[in-house]
């Protein structure tokens, strides 16, 4: 691949994961009440943390999201959306693991079934994919740049 | 390199906390600081009623699609959506009123006098479906503030989607 490809390959990617996380904070934003509901449910966080966690994480997520689309502290923000990602792939893996069935509140809400927290697993591990593959990616760049 | 990564994340986070929380204060319904399930904040809503009634989910008796059916057709029962306004708004089962759990007290008080003439008379309550207990702890609401015949329609706005069967689309 040219390395005019290879960039805007990899422009695709942070732009794309950025929306995602824009879009899914967005969702969330308007219903934090939901949003504790199905932090609740997850049975991981202690009382005291989940509502102040479903106020910020939207939040969060929109921040890192935009970060990551306009390019400022863009490496930041990838790490962000790495570390996120990796936050609700463990969260839904153990309550699969648990045997228990949540929402898991990712992009709005609604009744959980099993068959969707496989789903919602698996987009996270694409998700988790491409946010590693975007922060390892920024990462390099900045040592090359450095060794150069 | 990582670790100041790492820090810098900790600052987004923080800031997103400190954002949220001013948000959350000056939005029109802040939310409590400590997380309360529904259950709770069906009981707070209701001892704005009445003196903090029991409330018994598993109580409550269910009916099956075809009867529900039945009963909406006949209009034979007061017909009760437990959802959030919004998706009762989009669409919800023809004639049924909305008593969001959310919104309990509020809704009941206006829609009272409706209500008064079924303290006698079968009311049914329904929610998305799967396993939503909106239409549960509604339906024993009702039950602790006195009304007799109420059961849920466990199957829930999902079901009833899912079998092709007629929706109203109206506001509150």
């Amino acid at each position: 691949m040219s390395g005019y490809l290879k960039t805007h390959w990899r422009h695709g990617i942070f732009l794309l994961l950025g929306a995602i996380f824009v879009y899914a904070g967005s969702v969330k934003v308007e219903n934090p009440q939901a949003m504790a509901d199905s932090i609740a449910a997850f049975g991981i966080l202690p009382v005291i943390l989940i509502n102040p966690i479903a106020l910020g994480l939207p939040v969060f997520e929109i921040t890192a999201g935009v970060l990551l689309i306009v390019g400022w502290w863009r490496r930041v923000a990838a790490l962000a959306i790495l570390l996120a990602v990796a936050a609700y792939t463990v969260a839904i893996g153990s309550a699969l693991a648990r045997g228990i069935t949540v929402d898991c509140g990712c992009f709005g809400f609604g009744p959980p079934t099993r068959a969707r927290m496989w789903i919602d697993f698996g987009r996270d591990l694409i998700f988790l994919g491409a946010a590693a593959f975007s922060y390892f990616t920024l990462a390099r760049q900045i040592r090359a740049q450095r060794r150069s | 390199m990582f670790v100041r990564d790492l820090g810098g994340v900790a600052a987004i986070f923080a800031i997103s906390m400190l954002a949220s929380a001013a948000l959350n204060r000056v939005s029109g319904r802040p939310m409590a600081l400590i997380y309360q399930s529904p259950e709770q904040r069906l009981s707070a809503e209701l001892s704005r009623l009445v003196d903090t009634p029991p409330i018994y989910p598993s109580e409550v008796p269910t009916i099956e699609l075809a009867e529900f059916r039945k009963q909406v057709e006949n209009a034979s029962a007061l017909i009760l959506d437990a959802r959030s306004a919004s998706f009762y708004e989009q669409a919800h089962v023809p004639g049924a009123l909305n008593l969001a759990r959310d919104e309990f007290a509020h809704d009941y008080q206006a829609l009272k006098d409706r209500l008064d003439t079924f303290r006698d008379k079968p009311i049914v309550v329904y929610c998305t479906g799967g396993s939503c207990r909106d239409s549960r702890l509604v339906a024993a609401a009702l039950i602790s503030l006195g009304f007799s015949d109420v059961k849920v329609f466990a199957g829930g706005w999902d079901e009833w989607t899912q079998a092709g069967l007629p929706t109203e689309t109206a506001k509150k």
